[in-house]
């Protein structure tokens, strides 16, 4: 287990700093530089990504993705960084650590309630979460925490299996086909950022209304 | 046999069991969820994308439950709650 368990690499004033934490400073360098190069000099990369992450939102979404862009598309970018650059030696999976995950997905849970009460305000939103009737309000509060719960342990647990199987294998046969695996697990994760890119969208996206339905609301009560 | 060996044992038993358990059964649903996606994208082709994507959201929760056992049976296997509580001295 000492494979894939992070390690604590230093302490600042009794605060454990481990490897992972180290590894997720590494690749937060290394993607500010890489946007900042690509910015300079081939903007049309940039672009295809920005566009990219619209169109994912906004079919998602069901809404106008702009506004949203800017953060959701920033999980994509970490977790997708970081499975790729993961692969570097001396690098580690920032994902595979329980902790990065559950801060991800902490950070979704309550941008739901940011997003939609920056939508629809604060009567409206709360209207909105016992839309039925009233007794289904615990349900969807409920239903909220599991959210973020599954959304922890899926990565976390997505990622740390295939890390395992590495440490397995490379326990087993220490020449090249541990490599194979791990670009496989890279794949995964790729295929992991996409899914909690749409996931997010889609909790987000359930708090929001479009500006069209918000005036009907408004005509309606009037 | 010692109390300790019975709960070891039990544990390893019900991990392999679990895991098979766990990993089969989301697996068939997998398989459903993409024979259906699949006959939709052939029937419709112009529906592809709207199908593939809610095809990926339906695996990703689907799976959820797999990654579920799979995180119980390592917590069962290396830091089993059982053994800590009852013989503390291990």
């Amino acid at each position: 287990m000492d494979f894939v368990t992070p390690q604590v690499v230093f302490t600042i004033w009794g605060m454990p700093i481990t490897n992972t934490v180290t590894s997720t400073w590494i690749i937060m360098v290394i993607m500010i530089f890489l946007a900042w190069l690509l910015g300079r000099k081939k903007p049309i990369a940039l672009e295809m990504i920005v566009d990219f992450i619209t169109d994912l939102l906004g079919s998602t979404m069901g809404v106008e993705a702009t506004p949203y862009v800017p953060f959701i598309g920033t999980f994509f970018l970490f977790i997708a960084g970081a499975n790729v650059l993961g692969l570097i030696p001396g690098v580690e999976n920032p994902t595979k650590d329980l902790n990065t995950t559950a801060a991800l997905a902490i950070t979704v849970f309550f941008s739901v309630y940011y997003f939609g009460i920056r939508s629809q305000g604060l009567v409206g939103y709360l209207k909105s979460l016992a839309k039925p009737i009233i007794i289904l309000l615990p349900f969807e509060l409920i239903g909220h925490f599991t959210r973020a719960l599954s959304l922890t342990l899926r990565l976390f647990g997505n990622v740390i299996s295939i890390e395992l199987i590495v440490a397995i294998i490379f326990s087993l046969l220490p020449y090249f086909l541990p490599s194979v695996m791990a670009l496989y697990g890279a794949a995964t994760g790729l295929i992991q950022a996409y899914i909690f890119t749409i996931l997010a969208a889609t909790y987000i996206g359930a708090g929001v209304v479009t500006t069209e339905e918000l005036v009907k609301r408004k005509l309606a009560a009037a | 046999m010692s109390p300790e060996l019975i709960v070891t044992i039990t544990t390893i038993i019900v991990t392999g069991l679990g895991i098979v358990l766990g990993t089969a059964l989301p697996a068939l649903a997998e398989g459903k969820a993409a024979q259906k996606a699949l006959e939709g994208m052939a029937r419709q082709p112009e529906a592809a994308g709207d199908l593939r994507t809610t095809l990926l959201i339906s695996m990703a929760l689907l799976e959820t439950t797999a990654i579920y056992v799979l995180l119980i049976m390592l917590i069962l296997i290396f830091a089993n709650p059982l053994l800590d509580r009852f013989f503390p001295a291990l």
